[in-house]
């Protein structure tokens, strides 16, 4: 018996969020749409994530810059070190701060947020005054989260090519137009255009993730614990499953 | 009875903010200080303590059981990370016609880059978040206020005996990442893209440094250190209700994941320098 209800409890958790999925859909598209909340919503998730998007998209920029000039020096090759940057971080460092970030700071605030709502029987209120929490909350957050990740992950394109370009010039030498010329050499539109999908894919799942865990909170504050933990858990192993599959995609379709 | 109006309201508030922000800034330290000294005591009294808190960091109970422990989510995220680096340097390397290097772009992204930053970010999300939900939902019901009513030391009990469990533990995951990494590099290479094992293996193991594999494994274990620093200082000073451990655990990933980042240049920069202890061009 025991046994049973290990096998089952697992898959009904997946059943019930994929329900969920299916009726944030059903209801995108409905009236009235909660463009007010969508709004505040869309600022929340900015506040809490563009400081740790700064913070993080220079290190990782660093590093991988420094990774690959390492390579680029043994090859003679210093004057692309701008190609290896602009690549690197549009393709890869992009995608995966992005991630780190909207998983991280964005989810789990609107997944505290919605957990401590659930926990007051907010929603239960909602649902007696006859209105769907699914389309009043989740859907606004959900488009938030989108659209907030989308706009993080040109920031941090922005901000890695940046720190990129002082690392490059004022640490390992290479001459500031060298680095600018090679930007564009590998990285073209295409790698742009994939970057910002990504990014909008990531933010769409981690947002229902939240949203998931968020609504289906119980047992008092080490649940609302919990609930917040398990978000950046399988917002982390969902985001980088999306990862890999979206670049081996790509790969095929920009080359 | 009249309270007398400061002389400068705003700036008065902004001074006090000042003050605020910088005597966190100090009890945090003050915490970090404590919980490095009380290691001692932790291994003295709290033996068991930190056995179960191993016990259960490794193997993962409760909330994460449902998809394993801490062990598959390691695994997971590395082998990711491991396949990404196969499916980028293969086709790059294919643009080039050197597609046979994949085996060197195994071996040395995924032990410098890959594999201790994706280790980092696993690490924070699963012993780390789980340790602030657990000593948040602690402080919200007081029961730390308990342990210390009844003369345990509270620091040494829960957070050093955490942090000693975090570095122990983090010495076999790091493995299994590594080693996923490796993994998964070698069967996308070998499976998907069709490259022969031969060849792989010959330009892995040409290209595998064994000193870096040391660097990468301190790096992952002085990570291990800050991020169970960071989770147990935000879990051991959460207010404000279930909200509150709800914050308290999304601030302490953001701090640690940033945290740890910067760590890893600044422990790179200076371990690995402009050498890349390889000769490609002979």
């Amino acid at each position: 018996m025991t046994t049973m209800g290990a096998v089952i409890k697992p898959a009904a958790a997946v059943g019930s969020f994929f329900a969920m999925v299916l009726e944030t859909i059903a209801a995108l598209p409905r009236r009235p749409f909660a463009a007010r909340e969508v709004v505040l919503q869309s600022w929340f998730v900015a506040r809490v994530s563009l400081l740790p998007t700064a913070m993080l998209a220079m290190p990782y920029t660093v590093l991988v810059v420094y990774t690959f000039n390492i390579l680029l020096l043994e090859f003679g090759a210093a004057d692309f070190a701008g190609t290896t940057a602009a690549y690197g971080t549009v393709t890869q460092v992009g995608p995966i701060v992005t991630v780190l970030v909207v998983a991280g700071a964005g989810a789990t605030a609107m997944c505290a947020d919605l957990g401590a709502r659930t926990i007051r029987e907010e929603l239960d209120a909602l649902r007696v005054m006859g209105i769907n929490p699914i389309q009043t909350l989740v859907v606004p957050r959900v488009l938030a989260a989108t659209i907030v990740a989308i706009l993080l992950s040109a920031m941090v394109i922005l901000v890695g090519l940046i720190g990129g370009f002082f690392f490059t010039v004022y640490v390992q030498h290479v001459t500031p137009g060298a680095y600018a010329a090679g930007m564009t050499v590998l990285t073209q539109l295409p790698d742009v255009v994939l970057a910002l999908i990504k990014a909008a894919l990531f933010g769409f799942s981690a947002g229902l993730i939240a949203c998931y865990k968020g609504i289906t909170v119980n047992g008092g504050p080490a649940g609302v614990g919990n609930a917040v933990n398990e978000t950046v858990v399988y917002t982390f192993v969902a985001l980088f499953a999306i990862n890999i599959v979206a670049t081996a995609v790509g790969a095929r379709v920009s080359l | 009875m009249t309270v007398a109006a400061p002389r400068f309201p705003r700036l008065s508030r902004r001074a006090r903010g000042w003050t605020r922000g910088w005597n966190r800034l100090g009890a945090q330290a003050r915490f970090y200080a404590t919980t490095v000294r009380s290691i001692g005591d932790a291994f003295v009294h709290y033996k068991f303590e930190v056995l179960r808190l191993i016990a259960q960091m490794g193997l993962g109970t409760g909330a994460l059981a449902v998809i394993g422990g801490t062990v598959v989510i390691v695994g997971f995220l590395t082998v990711t990370i491991g396949g990404l680096v196969a499916v980028i340097g293969y086709n790059q390397f294919a643009d080039i016609g050197v597609e046979a290097l994949t085996g060197f772009a195994s071996a040395y992204f995924n032990v410098r880059l890959a594999a201790p930053l994706t280790a980092g970010v696993a690490l924070a999300a699963t012993i780390g978040a789980g340790s602030t939900a657990q000593l948040g939902a602690m402080r919200i019901n007081e029961e730390i206020d308990a342990l210390e009513v009844m003369g345990i030391r509270s620091i040494a009990y829960l957070a050093s005996t955490r942090m000693v469990a975090g570095v122990i533990v983090v010495v076999p995951l790091y493995c299994v990442a590594v080693l996923s990494a490796f993994f998964a590099a070698k069967v996308s290479t070998t499976a998907i893209y069709g490259q022969s094992a031969g060849v792989y293996d010959h330009y892995f193991n040409t290209f595998l440094n064994r000193t870096d594999l040391v660097w990468s494994f301190l790096l992952a274990v002085s990570m291990a250190i800050v991020i169970m620093l960071v989770h147990t200082y935000y879990g051991f000073t959460a207010s404000g209700g279930p909200a509150g451990v709800g914050e308290a655990v999304g601030r302490a990933v953001r701090t640690s994941l940033v945290a740890s980042a910067v760590l890893i240049v600044f422990i790179s920069l200076a371990i690995y320098g402009q050498s890349g202890s390889f000769n490609l061009s002979g």
